[in-house]
């Protein structure tokens, strides 16, 4: 027979790959709990993906549907831009040649209809046409009659339009009559048209006449913005600079896309982490499915010694490998990407909850599944079963193809491995420590370091199996042979059970350093809230949003608030976003009582200095802003205020957990300065020894009572909220926590089932010498317990060391945020129970198996 | 024709040397058959592994009609192991995954030959081992004697030069053995292949055109 290229026909040997695929089939458990490891891996970086992509979808869309045409904006200080500005802008005179600006006003500020947030735009709908060149935008649509009728609108008192599907979750019919509330205040609104659009951007939307926002706002004579849409090329960059010149101090013309950017910005460091939790599954899964793999490689490595005797050569193995290991990566891809829809379309509420909360009110009806993500996902299955592939088929096709390699060899091989692992892990962990000391800010380091701190776990959690197993067979094998036999075997095993035990000894100390971290951060911040929070009673006007101008007391309710008897001092706060040129910026000016200046606790600049400068106009910045803008005692932080860019000195630096994108303290009066904005927030009572809160709030609430509904809360319940607040933003974190350790506890029962059905001759044979069924059960139980407890034992230090990076790199990196070290019992217990549940469960179909089978047809196979 | 000169191969274990080959020198003609005895563990497989290019020789040389198999790159040996060479082994070793026919076939399709040409030859050569009627079922469901017959029409469909034959009836009864070893003799002489047995058996080594001892790595 002539002889030809080698790897021309073993591609086309059909009998080879109905070989590989019987194989896969002959072994379904085997098959399924792969994909199933493969699969969630992928399935939880599609969820993440799904979800934080639909949020920022929803987001831009809103952006969108309002004036979408929209190329610039121009925006002011807290209390907006005065609407002369906008007339006079309309009605100026261009200079020769300078082309047609189109302009448009919005009022905008966040309202609340029952227990939905959302977004009332007052718009101008004529102007808004123009703007928007009659395109498919509310107030295109509004200008443009149909339901939308402009008569109404601009008419009749109260008339609000939203998307039909807002209106039927909100149970508001055509021509519906209800209550909106703005900062504790109940308007009447009347809904005159919905809108209909495809998109679903106007979902968090509620549109009125501009008039009409103002007046429920209280921005009478104000505008939030004036949006601008200039030509492209050189004539609109010459009218953007005219724009500029023309503009009063304390206004500013930003980019729309860049101001869009900076919201979107806001959920950056929120989104990489959960980005980063969902790769902590992907990462376990990979060692589930390079132990998934490895095992059928091992499984098979007779036939492939038959195959290269018969004349297949080395690259013809290694392909055949890594094809299958391929068909498995795209068939988990696909089977994770349907999980992921069906585990995304939960988690995006989790996710938009926590960006209502924290950053901005979005409304997610529809689920985007990028085309990236389709991609993303695919190499990720691909890649990882490649990845997980290539050592098992490396180490098949370099052995000699001689028939029926002796296990003891596959052993040793495994052993000596474990002991340059041992090196290798030792490697990873300095490697990551250099890479931590190393940097300061990257964040992308700092999950580097984290990963290749989490593979160091994963390298050395073998050696400490065979340690611990040697250790306690030479000990408990003094009296029962029996338990020299289960724990020498899982010694003498460890191609097969070192890595399982390392999949589930990285994902548990994965668990055990995120709950460390979540459970110190949750210590930190109730410490800091006890400092914090000092006073009795706390008052603000209700409403989404944190720093939202139209969150305010009515005037001169403050005043009459605070003079009720039993009060002794008091604060007055108000909270809003002032512009500055690194974009917008939280303030809290304060005026603050004696006490409030004891309990806050400052982490640079001594308080006897920084309060008086602080009084004196400085401010005193939270560490996460310190940290977002590289801020120190003694720098300065320009800020825009009416009368144009100021700078502020930094006199100190607070410990604050309030939010991750930082905020300032500024004296009261220096704010009413530089803004001329008298509002206030809020109200921080402290009342005189002796006065109960619960009497102090009834009178507050009488005195308020037919004016504004306002949030009057306590001490105890305010910490308490606050509280409630953190466990819902991590419960995102809890919720990929546990799909990783899931995705391992999948991989330790089929790395482990498939190591006690290989030995099910074995245990065939101790039972023909007189164990009982049950017994031959306890003894795989046992084995499979031991097996999770060792991986428990490697995590714990990992674990401690994981929370450590986690706490004072990735946090400190993303949010700036600074935590202590906080340790309790439960988040050890939590992982030694997920540990045993897992190794049990493994072991119970071979324990069930062995029970049932057939002695003389175990004993006899060859 | 088949010259084996001067072949060595030592194995470690720990600190001892086993000199399993220590000069062996064989000359094998077309057609002939050789049976090699030798008490166990003396080198009867290497020495087969040796000639098939599995496994390589400290020194020495193997020649297959002029060729040098020892100085061949692996790609090269396979190929050669792939075309001009069949083995027969103790334990069969059939893929279990794979029914009658497809083990068979397997050998072919890594030869080259596809579809229906394969199917049919690898057919041909199962009536000739006398289990056409047996194509597709499946390997674990055949007697020890029956798989030993499909290796050895395995072994053959592709028309090898050599045939190689490690302990073939060492799993097999007295009485199957008796009816298998002749078949294997007569195809392997009809398709004037050498064919080379390693075996303790003396009964079988009769049955060979000439026997050999590999006693210290030497043969004698």
């Amino acid at each position: 027979m002539p002889a030809k290229s080698p790897q021309a026909h073993f591609a086309n040997a059909p009998t080879l790959w109905a070989a590989s695929l019987r194989h896969l089939l002959r072994h379904p458990a085997q098959l399924a709990l792969a994909l199933i490891g493969l699969s969630l891996g992928v399935a939880t970086i599609v969820a993440v993906d799904i979800a934080t992509s639909s949020s920022q979808r929803a987001f831009e869309l809103s952006m969108r549907a309002v004036n979408g045409a929209a190329t610039h904006q121009i925006v002011g200080g807290p209390d907006g831009v005065d609407e002369q500005v906008y007339v006079r802008l309309k009605t100026r005179v261009l200079p020769d040649g300078e082309p047609e600006v189109a302009l448009a006003p919005g009022v905008e500020g966040y309202v609340s209809v029952g227990d939905r947030d959302l977004q009332l735009v007052g718009l101008d709908p004529f102007a808004a046409a123009e703007l928007n060149g009659g395109g498919a935008t509310a107030g295109g649509g509004l200008a443009g009659g149909g339901e939308q009728n402009p008569i109404r609108w601009l008419t009749e008192p109260g008339a609000v339009v939203m998307s039909a599907q807002t209106a039927r979750q909100l149970g508001i019919g055509p021509d519906g009559r209800f209550t909106l509330s703005v900062g504790g205040r109940h308007y009447p609104a009347h809904l005159i048209a919905r809108l209909t659009a495809d998109n679903s951007g106007y979902d968090s939307l509620l549109l009125t006449d501009i008039a009409q926002a103002q007046e429920w706002l209280n921005l009478s004579g104000r505008l939030s913005r004036i949006d601008v849409r200039v030509p492209d090329g050189a004539e609109g960059s010459r009218s953007v600079e005219t724009l500029r010149r023309e503009l009063p101090p304390g206004l500013t013309l930003d980019e729309a896309p860049r101001r869009a950017q900076e919201s979107l910005d806001m959920t950056a460091a929120f989104t990489t982490n959960l980005k980063a939790m969902s790769l902590l599954a992907l990462l376990v899964s990979t060692l589930l499915i390079y132990g998934a793999i490895s095992f059928a490689v091992v499984q098979r490595r007779r036939i492939i010694g038959i195959l290269r005797a018969l004349g297949a050569t080395r690259s013809d193995v290694l392909r055949m490998v890594l094809i299958e290991a391929s068909v498995l990566g795209v068939v988990g891809a696909g089977l994770g990407i349907a999980a992921g829809l069906a585990i995304g379309h939960e988690l995006v509420h989790l996710v938009a909850r926590t960006i209502n909360d924290l950053y901005f009110v979005v409304a997610v009806t529809s689920i985007t599944l990028p085309t990236s993500t389709i991609v993303e996902a695919l190499l990720a299955g691909l890649g990882t079963s490649l990845v997980a592939a290539v050592l098992p088929a490396l180490e098949a096709v370099g052995s000699t193809p001689q028939l029926g390699l002796r296990r003891s060899v596959l052993e040793e091989r495994a052993v000596n491995l474990s002991r340059k692992l041992l090196l290798a892990s030792g490697a990873l962990a300095v490697i990551a420590g250099v890479i931590v000391a190393s940097t300061t800010r990257s964040l992308f380091a700092g999950f580097a370091a984290l990963f290749l701190l989490l593979l160091s776990v994963a390298a050395f959690t073998p050696a400490v199996l065979r340690g611990l197993a040697r250790v306690a067979a030479a000990v408990l094998g003094r009296w029962s042979p029996l338990a020299r036999l289960a724990l020498g075997d899982i010694a003498a095993s460890l191609s097969r059970t070192g890595v399982a035990v390392a999949a589930l000894g990285m994902a548990l100390a994965a668990m055990i350093g995120v709950s460390i971290m979540v459970e110190s951060f949750r210590e930190s911040l109730r410490t800091w809230l006890e400092h914090t929070l000092q006073a009795d009673i706390y008052v603000s006007a209700p409403g989404p949003g944190a720093a939202r101008p139209e969150r305010q007391l009515e005037s001169g309710l403050a005043a009459q608030l605070v003079a009720i008897p039993g009060v002794d001092q008091y604060s007055l706060s108000r909270i809003v976003n002032v512009e500055s040129p690194s974009g917008s910026l939280p303030v809290n000016a304060v005026q603050m009582a004696a006490k409030n200046y004891q309990s806050m606790p400052l982490v640079e600049g001594s308080p006897q200095r920084a309060w008086p400068a602080f009084d004196a106009g400085g401010i005193v910045i939270s560490q996460p802003l310190a940290w977002r803008l590289r801020l120190r005692v003694g720098d300065e932080l320009k800020l825009t205020t009416r009368s144009g860019e100021h700078p502020f000195p930094v006199v100190g630096v607070y410990r604050a957990y309030g939010n991750d994108r930082g905020n300032m303290l500024m004296n009261l009066p220096v704010y009413r300065k530089w803004w001329g904005d008298k509002s206030v927030t809020g109200l921080s009572l402290y009342l005189e020894p002796g006065v109960k809160p619960a009497e102090a709030i009834a009178r507050l609430r009488s005195l308020s009572h037919g004016r504004q509904s306002l949030l009057f809360i306590s001490n105890s319940a305010i910490r308490g909220v606050s509280m409630a607040i953190f466990d819902q933003t991590f419960l995102i974190t809890g919720v990929l926590n546990w799909l990783a350790a899931g995705v391992a506890a999948i991989g330790l029962v089929s790395s482990l089932l498939a190591w006690e059905l290989e030995r099910s001759r074995e245990l065939a044979l101790v039972r023909s010498l007189g164990m009982t069924p049950a017994g031959t059960a306890g003894l795989i139980e046992a084995q499979t317990a031991f097996m999770g407890l060792a991986a428990v034992i490697a995590a714990v230090p990992a674990g401690l060391l994981t929370a450590l990076v986690l706490i004072d790199v990735i946090n400190r990196r993303a949010f700036g945020w600074e935590i202590d070290l906080h340790l309790r019992g439960a988040q050890f217990v939590n992982a030694f129970v997920l540990a045993l549940a897992a190794a049990l469960a493994a072991g119970l179909y071979p324990a069930w198996r062995t029970a049932r089978f057939s002695l003389a047809s175990e004993i006899r196979e060859e | 024709m088949l010259t084996i000169r001067k072949l060595c191969r030592q194995f470690r274990e720990g600190e001892r040397v086993h000199r399993v080959l220590d000069g062996a020198e064989a000359e094998i003609r077309d057609g002939e058959s050789v049976a090699i005895l030798g008490r166990s563990g003396s080198g009867k497989s290497t020495l087969l592994n040796v000639i098939s290019g599995i496994d390589r020789p400290d020194s020495g040389s193997v020649e297959m009609d002029g060729q040098d198999i020892t100085r061949l790159g692996e790609p090269a040996c396979t190929l050669l192991r792939r075309s001009r060479i069949g083995f027969v082994y103790q334990f069969f070793n059939l893929i279990p995954t794979l029914d009658v026919e497809e083990n068979v076939r397997l050998v072919l399709e890594l030869n080259g030959v596809r579809g229906q040409q394969a199917r049919k030859r690898s057919l041909e050569m199962l009536e000739q081992v006398g289990l056409a009627d047996r194509a597709h079922s499946a390997v674990d469901r055949l007697s020890g004697g029956e798989q030993q017959r499909v290796a050895i029409a395995r072994a053959l469909v592709h028309q090898p030069t050599l045939l190689l034959a490690d302990e073939p009836t060492g799993n097999l009864d007295e009485e199957t053995a008796r009816q298998v070893m002749p078949m294997l003799f007569s195809l392997a002489r009809t398709r004037q292949a050498s064919l080379l047995i390693v075996t303790h058996d003396t009964a079988l080594a009769r049955s060979a055109d000439r026997a050999l001892e590999l006693r210290d790595g030497r043969l004698i």
